[in-house]
């Protein structure tokens, strides 16, 4: 070994020894500014302003839905679908109005949209879950659908009822998606 | 007596796979998930921001351990022999036609043993493309069919990707801020750190001495009867499946499985894809890994290969949801079936008309 090596060696060992230094400097100072946890702690705050201004902005919805009034809900959901249509709860709204109003069709392609825009109403570690909710209208939808595939096989409604029944029920069962 | 011993060590690596792949999901891995490399590749690659889907980001120690402990048994057993120099491209590039198969069926060959032994019927048409990909692959061989002759390189060579591996390990305690974690979705379902990682240090350490590879296992068994690493793979699924019957993970079906679809027909092409390439660059994506611990160059540019393809098929959509494959994910199938079927016959060794006589 001969000067230039040992003077290599020495100058990994030193670079080594400073960037170790400076990523170790990095994560307690980002420790010291949010604590452990902290961004599912901010995570959950976000979920709280969303849920937060969700209720706001479905306020009339859920009154008239309350009075019984499931056409002005549904108005009001889908104007409010026109206004910010990167929103997923519209959906929601409409998918447990159609419900209220016996049309499990329209329920199951509107919660098959909620959960394509928004994962976490599948996900049962987010505040958004609501995937018990979706599951019994799901589990009615299968015995239902799946009486009818038998009576009208080659019905497209049917199978594509299905097909969206399928898809809530993979999701509903997790795994890596 | 030696074929015995590596007889038990292809079963002993099955057996852990099957098992570990099982108890990783009761600790809090994605259900089925609890070992799928290209999952886990999709996971890394978004950790390092090589996509922007937070909720698969997520460095899975998984992976370190596989990679780590196939290089310790290496180097302590003498077996960490440096080559490389192989048609690198060709195996970069089939290491991410590979990613987008596995991620068009949704899990690479150990995943699609997983959800095979927790019932999930959907995987039988991948069993089938896989193997008839296989088989495929067996025939080119059989014609003649080899990539450049490797040979060997000097040690520092072999020692980047589980450099890489133990950096990877670094970045996931201090947590720079380049690398991103995921607080929901399948980021968020992860087993304790230290669970992850000694599972994947024993699996890969036996995979290292078995050579444990489940594309092998069946290709061996094609080109010449030979069924040690088949057992391997066999009881894999046993394995698999007695533990998920014991821990209530079973559920036979082919609807409401997990990360699943009803697309069989590109779930088998997807296969036939992750089989004939894996047959070409001989090692399904777990084998590449084990080799790439151990000193095999060429092994690591297909890692690396792997890596590319876990940030693009989530960049590009190369893949399938539950609805099934994306448009952009089955054209890839096929570019990808396209390539490997013209490197398998590109690199063909014809006999001359003479010689054959």
């Amino acid at each position: 070994m001969d000067w230039l090596d040992r003077l290599s060696i020495a100058a990994i060992a030193a670079i080594a020894v400073i960037t170790i230094g400076m990523l170790a400097n990095q994560a307690l100072m980002q420790r010291g500014e949010e604590n452990p946890g902290e961004e599912a702690k901010g995570g959950k705050s976000s979920y709280a302003l969303q849920m937060e201004e969700d209720n706001k902005l479905f306020k009339e919805v859920r009154a008239f839905q309350e009075q019984g009034h499931y056409q002005e809900a549904m108005a009001q959901a889908k104007d409010i679908m026109k206004s910010y249509p990167k929103k997923s709860m519209p959906y929601v709204y409409l998918a447990r109005l159609h419900f209220k109003q016996g049309e499990l069709r329209e329920t199951i392609i509107n919660y098959r949209l909620a959960v394509e825009m928004e994962p976490d109403y599948v996900d049962e570690r987010t505040p958004l879950f609501i995937g018990e909710e979706i599951k019994q209208i799901v589990e009615e939808g299968r015995e239902k659908f799946g009486r009818e595939k038998v009576l009208k096989p080659e019905d497209s409604q049917v199978r594509n009822a299905l097909k969206d029944i399928y898809y809530l029920q993979s999701r509903l069962a997790g795994g890596c998606e | 007596m030696r074929a015995l011993r590596v007889i038990d060590a292809s079963i002993v690596t099955g057996a852990l796979l099957g098992l570990g792949g099982v108890f990783l999901v009761s600790f809090g891995n994605p259900v089925n998930s609890g070992i799928c490399v290209s999952c886990f590749m999709e996971n890394v690659a978004g950790a390092l921001q090589l996509h922007d889907d937070l909720r698969m980001s997520y460095i899975r120690p998984e992976l370190i351990g596989f990679i780590l402990g196939s290089f310790l048994v290496a180097t302590k057993s003498g077996r960490f022999q440096v080559k490389g120099g192989s048609s690198p491209l060709i195996r970069f590039f089939m290491g991410f036609f590979i990613i987008v198969g596995c991620a068009v069926f949704i899990g690479c060959p150990i995943k699609m043993i997983l959800r095979l032994g927790a019932g999930d019927l959907t995987a039988i048409a991948a069993t089938l493309g896989l193997t008839f990909g296989i088989w495929l692959g067996v025939r080119y061989i059989k014609g003649g069919f080899a990539l450049d002759r490797e040979k060997a390189l000097p040690p520092m060579n072999g020692l980047v990707i589980p450099l890489v591996a133990l950096l990877l390990l670094v970045f996931l305690f201090i947590s720079p801020s380049f690398v991103k974690t995921g607080q929901k979705g399948p980021a968020a379902w992860h087993a304790p750190i230290f669970i992850s990682l000694f599972t994947g240090l024993a699996i890969g350490a036996f995979a290292q001495r078995s050579g444990l590879c489940i594309t092998g296992g069946i290709r061996n068994f094609f080109l010449a009867g030979e069924r040690t690493l088949l057992n391997g793979v066999i009881t894999a699924f046993l394995s698999a499946l007695m533990l998920s019957v014991v821990l209530g993970q079973f559920r036979w079906g082919m609807t409401a499985q997990p990360a699943s679809h009803l697309n069989h027909g590109w779930t088998f092409l997807a296969m036939v894809l992750v089989g004939i390439a894996s047959v070409l660059i001989d090692g399904c994506p777990f084998r590449q890994l084990i080799k790439a611990g151990q000193g095999d160059v060429d092994a690591g540019v297909t890692t690396l290969g792997m890596l590319f393809g876990g940030g693009l098929v989530y960049s590009w959509v190369l893949r399938s949801t539950s609805a099934g494959p994306t448009f952009e994910g089955k054209i890839v199938v096929l570019i990808g079936l396209i390539f490997a079927l013209v490197v398998a016959v590109a690199f063909r060794k014809r006999k001359l008309v003479g010689q054959e006589r």
